[in-house]
């Protein structure tokens, strides 16, 4: 206890050396808090980004491994298709099975089918005109030859002397070969055979179009009843069918008329994407893309079995590492080697790239300020520690342990540190503010717009839909932040203290456990 | 007052370091010291008696032969420990700490000692009281004293965990013949009075004159 006490008469009798001291760490605790806060944004920004755009994984075809095959069996085209044919289709159970694993955090799925309308047209440039004519020609096959009377003159033609003067009639037969041609259809059977794609979402957070608002309603809403026979449809597929929200359309199986499925229309979108840009065709890609419920689209493919429907599985992962560990799990659960998992990690990656540097750069501005700082606090604390020489010698000579004065003048620089810390903290903190928060309020910005274009993208009803899903619960706590030294920062900066302190005393703990009191007292004498 | 012998130095010999194997400051040297005395090693300078000092204290070691204190082997036992309990230090320079006042360099000393007393300041009082001085002088700098209200502090301090052997050299070194006799008479009264043996280093005949025990070292460098 009395070494707290001494420790503390110590610092405030030797005022102007603490104070050099406490500068010097008062500038390196600034400049440690400033670079730490912008660490922290940048972490908090890289986090809050990967919230909002989590890695997610998609199963496609493996063209490449198809194609090789292909080329190892030699296949003829006829063959390669048969072959794409026989290629197992993905189930919903096998969506649920890769699903259940502990990378993920949730899936979801796009269920769509290929439909024709009826009674309504579909969206398109190009029509087959049919014209009929009829034509009625009576064709008589008589050859008639006939003798012309001697001329005046007396002259005969020069073609038929003979028969000059009389009627024949002949008749012909011409024999014809046909050939007949039998015409084999093989076609993927895969693609669609009609005329609308119907995909079936499972939840809002599904519909990536809309949340990524390459779809934006225009009138009505998607509904929020994921089980009811609803559907939205393109502004040109209302316009070209004079079709309203409210308003029931009817569907019809390719494969057989007789099988009908009616749709209550709830909303009317609009593409936003870049096929605005493609000059060739009068119509965007989604025109006759009718978007409904899963629910709708198994009910469809349950009365159809010719359906020939597609999943489309999306997984978000919990974290980014994992994604190599979730393709060997999907691997190993059996996923054809003609799948094969795609996921957006370079994407995320490429996003935060710029951020991400900014903190390594205050990464390794906090390291030379660290080595610098520790450098000049053990010179420092050298310097100290020999205008102290006489003081050791004192306290040695009258019977104080070497440890506990080495733990006095360890806790003498700690105090200052301790105190200098805190004000180089304040100082940072405040510095720092201004940087970090011109970087949160950017992100913070983008999100609160984001969050009100999703909004809007869904027909601006969808207030109470989970937010968190996409991520807005994350955005919402990054703008509670209005100081960039959290406590996070704070205990990192009481660590450096520490450790600066550390790196200080050694100067002293060595030159303490190495001077002999009475050479101390006899060089002062 | 029972006298009893506190220190006894048994056949020492003592060589620096960088000195030539043979060649010793002082060679089997004995003598026992009791309490109730004050006793002066005298000398010419160089003759030993500052480094005789600093054994006894346990400052310096690597002497050949024993040294006891109340019959335990000095080379076996805490030297911080003895320092700080069992005697007390006073040199030329005085050696208090410049930044503390004169109580505090006191109380530091009880609190090195690990002294459980209640009313340590109060004690430090009497102790400077003792050596002559005021309250008023209990609340000032070291610097801020003369040599021999520093010296008396440093005698003070001394005392403050009352040790068996009080040990100064040359106490009186730096201090004014008047003052020397003030410092003097303290001593012997820590002896007489106290029942303390005093170790005193010193070439002042004046000293010397006053000690109950002369301790004359002569130089001993020279091969044995």
């Amino acid at each position: 206890m009395y070494i707290i006490k001494n420790a503390f008469i110590s610092i405030s009798r030797n005022k102007g050396r603490n104070i050099l001291i406490g500068i010097i760490i008062m500038v390196i605790a600034a400049s440690c808090a400033i670079t730490l806060a912008i660490r922290s944004s940048a972490d908090k920004i890289v986090t809050s980004y990967e919230k909002k755009y989590p890695i997610e994984v998609t199963i496609g075809m493996n063209r490449a491994n198809l194609t090789q095959s292909f080329k190892d069996n030699n296949s003829s085209q006829e063959d390669m298709i048969e072959a794409f044919n026989e290629l197992e289709p993905l189930t919903i159970e096998e969506i649920e099975k890769y699903g259940d694993s502990s990378y993920i955090a949730k899936y979801h799925y796009t269920y769509s089918v290929s439909l024709n309308g009826k009674d309504i047209k579909e969206a398109t440039d190009s029509l087959v005109k049919e014209t009929t004519t009829t034509k009625t020609e009576t064709e008589t096959k008589t050859e008639t030859y006939e003798t012309p009377a001697p001329s005046r003159d007396g002259n005969m033609p020069p073609f038929d002397r003979e028969n000059s003067g009389s009627t024949s009639t002949k008749k012909s037969t011409t024999q014809r070969k046909t050939t007949t041609t039998q015409v084999e259809n093989i076609r993927n059977e895969r693609a669609a055979k009609g005329v609308f794609t119907v995909i079936g979402y499972n939840s809002y957070e599904a519909m990536s179009d809309f949340i990524n608002g390459n779809y934006t309603i225009t009138d009505g809403e998607v509904s929020d009843d994921f089980d009811a026979n609803n559907c939205v449809i393109s502004e040109e597929l209302a316009t070209l069918n004079e079709l309203k929200v409210g308003d029931i359309i009817t569907l019809v199986s390719p494969d057989d008329e007789k099988i009908t499925y009616d749709l209550n229309i709830t909303g009317i979108y609009q593409e936003n994407t870049d096929s605005a840009s493609d000059m060739r065709n009068m119509f965007s890609n989604s025109a006759n893309t009718i978007i409904t419920n899963v629910t709708t689209v198994k009910d469809i493919v349950s009365k159809d079995e010719d359906a020939n429907p597609t999943v489309t599985p999306t997984y978000i992962l919990k974290n980014k590492d994992d994604v190599g560990a979730f393709e060997v799990e999907v691997t190993s659960k059996g996923l054809s080697n003609y799948y094969m998992l795609n996921n957006n990690l370079e994407v995320v990656e490429n996003a935060t790239k710029s951020v991400l540097s900014v903190k390594n750069f205050a990464t390794t501005f906090l390291i030379i300020t660290l080595i610098i700082g520790a450098v000049v606090l053990l010179v420092i604390n050298m310097i100290n520690i020999r205008e102290r020489k006489y003081e050791i010698g004192v306290l040695r000579t009258i019977g104080m342990k070497k440890s506990l004065v080495g733990t006095q003048f360890t806790l003498e620089l700690l105090i200052v540190c301790l105190t200098f810390l805190v004000l180089g903290a304040f100082i940072g903190g405040f510095t720092s503010v201004q940087v970090s928060n011109k970087l949160l309020n950017n992100e913070i910005s983008n999100a609160k717009e984001d969050i009100e274009n999703i909004s809007n993208n869904f027909g601006g009803k969808m207030r109470d839909f989970n937010r968190n899903e996409i991520g807005v619960q994350e955005l919402e706590t990054i703008d509670s932040i209005d100081a960039a030294v959290d406590m996070k920062v704070l205990a990192q900066l009481l660590g450096i203290g520490i450790g600066l302190t550390l790196v200080g005393s050694a100067a002293s703990m060595i030159a303490i456990s190495r001077f002999s009191p009475l050479d101390i007292l006899k060089e002062r004498s | 007052m029972k006298k009893e012998i506190v220190l006894k130095i048994d056949h020492v010999s003592y060589r620096y370091k960088d000195a030539p194997k043979d060649v010793y400051v002082f060679k089997n040297m004995s003598y026992t010291f009791e309490t109730g005395k004050v006793y002066v090693i005298k000398g010419k300078s160089g003759s030993g008696k500052t480094t005789l000092l600093s054994l006894i204290s346990g400052l310096e070691k690597g002497y050949e032969g024993k040294i006891y204190f109340r019959d335990r082997d000095l080379s076996r036992i805490k030297l911080d420990k003895y320092r700080n309990s069992d005697i007390g230090i006073v040199f030329q320079s005085y050696n208090l700490l410049v930044h503390l006042t004169a109580s505090e360099n006191i109380l530091l000393s009880m609190n090195i000692n690990g002294m459980k007393e209640k009313n340590k300041k109060e004690r430090v009082i009497e102790l400077l009281e003792s050596v002559g001085l005021t309250k008023d002088h209990a609340n000032r700098r070291v610097l801020k004293l003369s040599g021999g209200e520093q010296q008396r502090v440093a005698i003070a301090r001394s005392l403050s965990y009352n040790p068996g052997i009080i040990l100064a050299d040359e106490p009186t070194g730096n201090l004014d013949r008047e003052t020397e006799n003030d410092i003097l008479k303290i001593f012997k009264d820590l002896a007489h009075k106290d029942n303390k043996c005093v170790i005193i280093v010193t070439h002042s005949d004046n000293v010397a004159k006053q000690a109950d025990e002369v301790i004359e070292l002569t130089s001993q460098k020279k091969k044995d």
